[in-house]
């Protein structure tokens, strides 16, 4: 019966440990999964910059340039974005603003059409990106952010001064411009050397052109708009969006997609320290629970002790004999409390996730995009819509994001098994150490004298 | 044969010095029994575990066979102990989880006696003391007091050890179960050829043995 009871409380123990490990390891792949999905990039855009509704300052590129000198930084992708309306272009915007734009644009008067349109008709004003980094954004790459593929033609070189530009398909549609076609734009003959597709209407609307060629045709000298920083590892993002903070002070809005998610992830950072805790703990008890048992039985078993080494049995023999005595107790509490960790630890970690406030009240699909009326701003194009993709501006929620937190997924691998195998050994070894220097002290005279 | 001399042991306790065993020197052959007698706290124990390489002496020299046992170390003597002594207790002290014959063969494993042969000489020694049958296949808990100290003295002689110590080893039983074991004692010392010292305080078992000795303070003499 005590035997029984042995193994009973050592797989309790067990299995709490066990479930403990999987909560552990399923929230831990939750929340790198959900960091790995928010990216390592870094947005960085003049402080209260909304877009083309205005706000802030440009942001000078020799401070941004500096940027690529942080300790983690990969990779610096630096915009301005301009707009082009009928008074300093040739162009037609191919997007109709339709009910909703004449309902929330402001697009008439001057800001469009300079003025000659009749009050309350909306134009759109055609987004002139120019960028350093025109690759990353027509593989939507991660400075990117969206689908874009170059379906003719060829793209220009970061350091590229040449009146070109790369042209979203319907805009080329609209203008009947193919690769090698010109449009003015800013009194300036600009050629078509590239067409993209995104699939996106509002999106294919947009030009694309060297960075150095939109700061010069624009008096905007030294000017970025938005810079998007990479950083190296996802784990080094936080302390590279400090580091960018502090360098440019209150000139810049910086914006990382990590440290929102840091927020969201909070409650199931708690769930993690509080199972590996009780992971430690858990194994400590046993061990602490071996211990003692297996002390009792040799306390209870000195006299047979004392006989055995009367009749010559050495203590390497005795002891190995408690120590397959303990380890049988606890590989039978380690196969029961395997069992009993993978059975319960699905409820536990739903209980420990809703009692750690996982359960967001955060509306699901609400993404608030940056960048006024043109969503994006950046050098990428119109940000996909949901997900927890990041363009520039200011703050952000995760679309969807805080409602699956709770829907983690519980699964017992060979980590576990392995996990319940090296704690067996080590319970039962700590479990058999006092028991073995216990035997070793008895002395089989005093034993038997007190008989 | 065993050769004791000038033993001298003294335990230091809270009342002072205790000189439990002074200045004992004996001589036992092979195949003799001899009775040690002295009442409770005599120092008769002690000497039993000094014999038994229980316990070391502050003084003296115990010689089996030739074989100087204090020059042996904490390994030799639990080796010597396994092959050439035999220990028979009061309570009989048998393994409780196993049978008797597991018992028997427990002690020939330990002396290393030869694996495939261990089952005959667990057999033979069953047969010494009268076991048969399925009583052999008992754990000491389902033999009576007497059957159980037949299976220590089998597990005390297995190995065929120079030296057996029977301490009090009819303290439990009743006199005629006592009479039979000190019988069956006498005649495993004869045919084993091994030297038997008993240690009581029933004159009637001492009176059995070849030779008494008695123990009074530590001091041993000779009863003629």
């Amino acid at each position: 019966m005590r035997s029984i009871g042995v193994v009973v409380i050592l797989a309790v123990a067990i299995t709490l440990s066990i479930s403990m490990l999987i909560a552990r390891d399923a929230v831990n792949s939750k929340i790198n999964s959900v960091r790995a999905s928010s990216g390592n990039t870094i947005t960085v855009a003049p402080k209260g910059f909304f877009g083309f509704n205005g706000g802030g300052t440009p942001l000078t590129q020799s401070s941004i340039d500096a940027l690529i000198s942080l300790p983690h930084v990969t990779a610096l992708q630096e915009s301005l974005s301009e707009e082009l309306s009928s008074s300093n272009t040739t162009l037609t915007s191919p997007t109709n603003a339709g009910a909703l734009g004449s309902q929330f644009g402001q697009f008439g008067g001057g800001n469009a059409s300079g003025g000659s349109n009749a009050p309350g008709k909306v134009v759109l004003p055609i987004r002139v990106i120019g960028t350093n980094s025109p690759g990353n954004a027509l593989v939507g790459g991660a400075n990117g952010g969206g689908t874009e593929k170059l379906t003719s033609g060829t793209t220009f070189s970061a350091t590229s001064k040449a009146d070109v530009a790369i042209i979203g398909a319907s805009l080329a549609s609209k203008n009947k411009l193919t690769v090698g076609s010109t449009f003015t734009a800013w009194k300036t003959t600009i050629t078509v050397i590239g067409i993209y597709n995104s699939g996106s209407t509002f999106a294919d609307a947009d030009v694309l052109m060297p960075l150095t060629t939109v700061q010069t045709l624009n008096s905007a000298a030294n000017q970025v708009t938005a810079a998007t920083v990479t950083v190296d590892n996802i784990d080094n993002v936080a302390s590279v969006d400090r580091a960018i903070t502090s360098k440019l002070g209150k000139t810049a809005d910086v914006t990382s997609s990590q440290t929102t998610v840091q927020t969201e992830l909070a409650p199931l950072n708690s769930v993690k320290t509080i199972s590996t805790y009780t992971l430690i703990g858990a194994v400590i008890g046993a061990a602490i629970i071996l211990l003692l048992s297996m002390l009792m039985i040799v306390r209870e078993r000195r006299r047979e002790v004392g006989v055995l080494k009367a009749i010559g049995a050495p203590n390497r023999s005795i002891i190995s004999q408690f120590i397959a005595e303990s380890t049988t107790f606890t590989v039978l509490g380690a196969i029961v409390g395997l069992a009993g960790g993978v059975a319960i630890s699905s409820p536990i970690t739903s209980a420990l996730v809703s009692a750690n406030g996982g359960s967001s009240n955060t509306p699901s699909g609400f993404v608030r995009g940056v960048g006024g009326r043109f969503a994006g701003g950046g050098s990428g194009f119109t940000p996909p819509s949901g997900g927890a993709n990041v363009a520039t501006g200011g703050p952000l929620h995760f679309g969807g994001l805080s409602n699956t937190l709770t829907q983690i997924h519980t699964s017992a691998g060979w980590s576990t098994l392995a996990f319940a195998l090296v704690a067996a050994i080590v319970i039962a070894a700590l479990g058999s150490t006092v028991a073995a220097a216990t035997i070793a002290r008895i002395r089989p005279a005093e034993v038997l004298r007190s008989e | 044969m065993l050769k004791v001399q000038n033993l001298e042991k003294t335990f230091r306790t809270g009342a002072g010095e205790v000189r439990a065993v002074q200045d004992v020197s004996f001589d036992a052959h092979n195949g003799e029994m001899v009775a040690i007698i002295g009442a409770s706290g005599s120092g008769k124990s002690t000497l039993l575990s000094l014999l038994g390489l229980l316990d070391s002496p502050d003084h003296g020299s115990i010689d089996i066979d030739g074989v100087e046992l204090g020059s042996l170390d904490s390994s030799g003597r639990t080796k010597f102990r396994s092959r050439q002594v035999g220990f028979v207790f009061q309570q009989f002290n048998l393994i409780p989880n196993l049978s008797a014959r597991e018992n028997i063969k427990l002690a020939l494993e330990f002396s290393h006696w030869p694996k495939e042969d261990r089952d005959r000489r667990a057999e033979e020694m069953l047969e010494m003391v009268g076991l048969h049958g399925e009583k052999a296949e008992r754990r000491p808990a389902k033999l009576s007091g007497g059957e159980q100290q037949r299976v220590a003295i089998a597990r005390a002689f297995a190995a065929k050890p120079q030296l057996i110590l029977a301490d009090e080893p009819t303290g439990s039983l009743d006199k005629g179960t006592g009479q039979k074991i000190v019988q069956l004692l006498r005649e495993a010392a004869s045919t084993q050829q091994a030297t038997v010292l008993v240690v009581t305080h029933d004159e009637k078992i001492a009176k059995q043995a070849d030779r008494r000795l008695e123990i009074d303070d530590g001091v041993l003499k000779e009863i003629a």
